[in-house]
């Protein structure tokens, strides 16, 4: 079944059209990779979809829900966490605070006034267990400002755990690694979004084709083709859209 | 021992020589004392805001204020209002403000909201200046403050002590929630609202909501203070509602050190007994305070705390390395 | 209908002082993203030089030479030696310097002058009043308004005609690409900060014969300045220009009609600009 719909989105910033009508049938327990050239779309279509932007047009479905009007935090609630492709964490909190914070908001104990978070025994439990997954078990109180990049990358894969969603949309999360980091997190995403749905954004196509079951192109604001891995590697249009503007 | 119960143990201590020092000292300095206390909690409260949730405003003093009249109003107006009444009342009414003014600013951050804070501040001093039939305009109002009747045992309030005790017990117990709220779970998401607000929407949490609990609760905290400032001098005019109110507890919220829970406690200690001292010699005196001030924000900007917190880290280390120095030879 | 036409003309005369002090703070938070609580206070050492400056020579235009330099250097030393050194703790610290600066030039001046109004008076033709369109109005309030125009003209002049105004534009819209430009940036911000502030003591110089010159004529300009800047997008000249007429009229207007009520009025303008388009009438949208 289809998890996530996309119906004719458009969007323009100020008469800029960055999305011309893009259609996206993401299905549960799959995993789903959006690649294309560099201003294609990507990151814009992850906002509209995330809820960091309204589209001008179209039609957002998720699990059945019109989601075009909500605000990120409702499509959270709805179980769809998205991660950044520049890190975004809670800078001056410990690595376990970052993760924890998620966690408790799913439980429902956003604003509670007399509960004290490390008497939540489940959250932490989780919140542990997250750690221990991303690797950072042994970082657990350093401030998430003073961890390397890739530590960071990881926790910002952490966070996106952290409210057990349904749906994990990935934006970049291997940018800027290296070689052996990237290897790490694919086995990373790998394990962690196993039972899940994924859409990702990625440029590395190793990570791509060691990942995805399926594959959309986007190119010029709408989307080229959406076929298996081993069909859009041999798919002509795929090929000259990447020939003609990519080096 | 362990590092939290020493701390348990130094607040305890604390207390108890607060509860001590009416026997120690005379009437003009137990009245400083309570001031001391009152001005603690406002700057408690502020702190929330500026130190834990990043938000700096320049209108809290419209809160104390509101607390301020409302005990004022009540107690002119009413006659026969009990004690508890007029602080019930004050925490109620300034909360509903805090809610009120709130929910006009859940949009606006930083600049705008530090502008428009002030744009609000003034607007109800303007109401409290205009306003003469009910809050007095600039004459003020002068109050008796009521006696509080234990049923088996009536509380003296005139009594400089007595009046002194009831502010030590209510307000600590207030300070004492305000930093149980930054314990609770709400504590912490008013720090994820510090540290990114924007990425806290994408893990579920809904901000304005987080925005507003904030200031519903500074401001009624804010306004229990005020309510005790009227008490206190038995009087309230425009001042406790002016800008400069809440330049003062700015002030003494900053000197004190925004980074740490008892900043403006100690804020508070340093402000009204430098206050005191400096008011004998000159009437200028709020010319060194903005001096100090601005010397804190150039060169401390983690205020006394800070001061305190960074000498004894390095007295530790020095202790340390010195240690290893004997070890070694 | 005479009554009117005076309380317009008064609007107008209030606004052109408005514009003199928010077109420098609006500058100013364009280009360094400072909202500077000290911009009346400039504003008010103006009234209080020109003033001693009057004292000794009875000469209101050279006041009008003296103070706008004297305040230009205090504008440009304050920039230089305070602001500068906390940029680096981030905004908040900038705000809160600006601050306390403020409450110091106050005390200060209460410290000097003492702590109650003084009265300026000017001779000659300006104090006079003359015919105008029927009504009897004063010359000197037709003087603030004539000077305020004079100035915005000026300063149109440098910001759209010369190379400096070029500089100092693509500053306010973008400053990291100026960064990368090659222009020496903290002297343009030491310069900008002190015409500012040269503005805003111009300012001061004109409102000390008309309005009072008190310690609380910062506090009562400030928060009218404020109002300017954010109705009129923070940073847009235009915006000052049409926000400070706006806001002109209303005070006037307002003290005419409902007098208990003029500054609820300005406020409540302001909600409905933060209501209607949070980034003021001519403001940038923000993504």
């Amino acid at each position: 079944m289809s998890l996530l719909a996309v119906k004719q989105v458009y969007k323009d910033f100020n008469g800029l059209e960055v999305l011309t009508g893009v259609d996206l049938d993401v299905r549960a327990k799959k995993r789903h990779a959006i690649i294309g050239p560099n201003g294609a779309g990507k990151t814009t279509l992850f906002n509209i979809i995330s809820g960091r932007f309204k589209a001008s047009r179209g039609y957002i479905a998720f699990k059945d829900n019109n989601i075009g009007s909500l605000s990120p935090h409702a499509r959270n609630r709805l179980g769809m966490c998205r991660s950044f492709q520049i890190t975004n964490v809670f800078h001056n909190l410990s690595v376990f605070v970052n993760v924890q914070a998620g966690v408790r908001c799913s439980q429902g104990l956003r604003y509670n006034l007399f509960k004290r978070p490390e008497n939540m025994r489940a959250v932490n439990r989780r919140t542990e267990a997250i750690l221990e997954k991303i690797g950072l078990i042994d970082e657990r109180d350093i401030p998430a400002g003073e961890l390397s990049y890739g530590q960071q990358r990881a926790l910002e894969i952490g966070i996106t755990l952290s409210t057990d969603p349904e749906l994990i949309l990935m934006d970049e999360p291997t940018a800027g690694m290296t070689r052996e980091e990237t290897e790490q997190a694919i086995d990373l995403i790998d394990v962690a979004t196993a039972d899940r749905t994924l859409l990702i954004i990625e440029h590395d196509m190793n990570v791509i084709f060691s990942l995805a079951d399926t594959i959309s192109v986007l190119h010029h604001g709408t989307i080229l083709a959406s076929d298996t891995p081993e069909a859009i590697r041999n798919d002509q249009r795929v090929k000259d859209a990447y020939l003609g503007e990519d080096d | 021992m362990t590092k939290r119960t020493a701390i348990t143990v130094a607040w305890v201590a604390c207390f108890l020589l607060f509860a001590a020092l009416p026997f120690l000292i005379g009437r003009y300095q137990i009245n400083l004392l309570t001031e001391i206390i009152i001005f603690a909690l406002f700057g408690v409260t502020y702190n929330l805001l500026l130190g834990y949730g990043g938000m700096l405003s320049f209108g809290h003093a419209m809160f104390f204020g509101i607390g301020a009249y409302t005990a004022g109003i009540l107690l002119t107006s009413v006659t026969g209002t009990p004690f508890w009444a007029v602080v019930v009342c004050a925490f109620g009414l300034t909360a509903l403000a805090g809610f009120l003014v709130g929910s006009l600013l859940l949009k606006v951050k930083g600049t705008p909201f530090a502008l428009l804070t002030l744009a609000f501040n003034s607007l109800f001093f303007a109401i409290a200046f205009k306003w003469y039939a009910v809050t007095g305009g600039d004459d003020g109002l002068s109050v008796k403050r009521p006696n509080i009747d234990l049923g088996f045992w009536t509380l003296n309030t005139s009594d400089v002590s007595t009046f002194y005790y009831i502010t030590l017990v209510v307000l600590c117990a207030a300070i004492l929630a305000c930093w149980y709220f930054t314990r609770t779970a709400m504590g912490q998401t008013v720090l994820l609202m510090r540290e990114n607000e924007n990425r806290m929407q994408f893990i579920g949490y809904n901000t304005a909501v987080s925005r507003l609990i904030l200031f519903t609760f500074t401001a009624c905290f804010a306004g229990l203070a005020g309510a005790f400032y009227t008490l206190h001098f038995r009087f309230v005019s425009v001042d406790a509602i002016s800008v400069n109110m809440t330049t003062m507890v700015l002030l003494l919220t900053f000197i004190g050190g925004t980074g740490h829970f008892a900043g403006p406690l100690l804020g508070s200690a340093f402000y009204i007994y430098l206050q005191d001292y400096l008011s004998e010699y000159t009437d200028r005196w709020p010319f060194f305070m903005g001096l100090i001030f601005i010397v804190m924000v150039m060169y401390a900007p983690g205020g006394v705390s800070g001061i305190i917190a960074s000498s004894a880290n390095w007295l530790r280390e020095r202790f340390r390395s010195s240690n290893r120095g004997i070890e070694g030879t | 209908m005479e009554q009117i036409f005076v309380f317009f003309l008064h609007g107008l005369a209030y606004a052109g002082l408005l514009f003199l002090v928010s077109s420098g703070l609006t500058l100013v938070f364009g280009m360094m993203d400072v909202l500077n609580f000290a911009h009346a206070s400039f504003y008010m050492l103006g009234a209080y030089f020109s003033y001693m400056v009057l004292m000794m020579t009875g000469h209101l235009w050279l006041s009008m030479l003296i103070c706008p330099i004297l305040l230009f250097v205090i504008g440009a030393l304050v920039e230089r030696f305070l602001l500068r050194k906390v940029h680096s703790g981030g905004h908040v610290h900038e705000l809160l310097l600006t601050f306390g600066l403020a409450y110091i030039l106050g005390e200060s001046v209460k410290w000097i002058w003492g702590n109650y109004p003084l009265s300026i008076t000017i001779g000659g033709f300006l104090s006079e009043s003359i015919n105008l369109f029927g009504v009897t109005y004063p010359v000197y309030r037709l003087f603030v308004l004539l000077s305020s125009i004079c100035v915005g003209i000026a300063m149109a002049l440098i910001l759209y005609k010369t190379r400096l105004g070029i500089i100092i534009r693509a500053a306010v819209n973008d400053r990291t690409m100026v960064n990368a430009l090659g222009i020496n940036v903290p002297l343009v911000f030491m310069g900008v900060f002190g015409f500012g502030a040269a503005l805003s003591g111009l300012g001061g110089v004109i409102a000390g014969p008309f309005l009072t010159t008190s310690p609380s004529m910062a506090d009562d300009i400030l928060i009218n300045a404020f109002v300017v800047i954010v109705v009129g997008g923070m940073g847009s000249l235009l915006g000052t220009v049409a926000a400070s007429l706006l806001i002109g009229e209303l005070q006037s207007f307002g003290v005419l009609l409902f007098p208990k009520f003029s500054m609820a009025l300005i406020f409540l303008l302001m909600a409905v600009v933060l209501v209607v388009k949070p980034s003021g009438l001519f403001g940038v949208e923000q993504s």
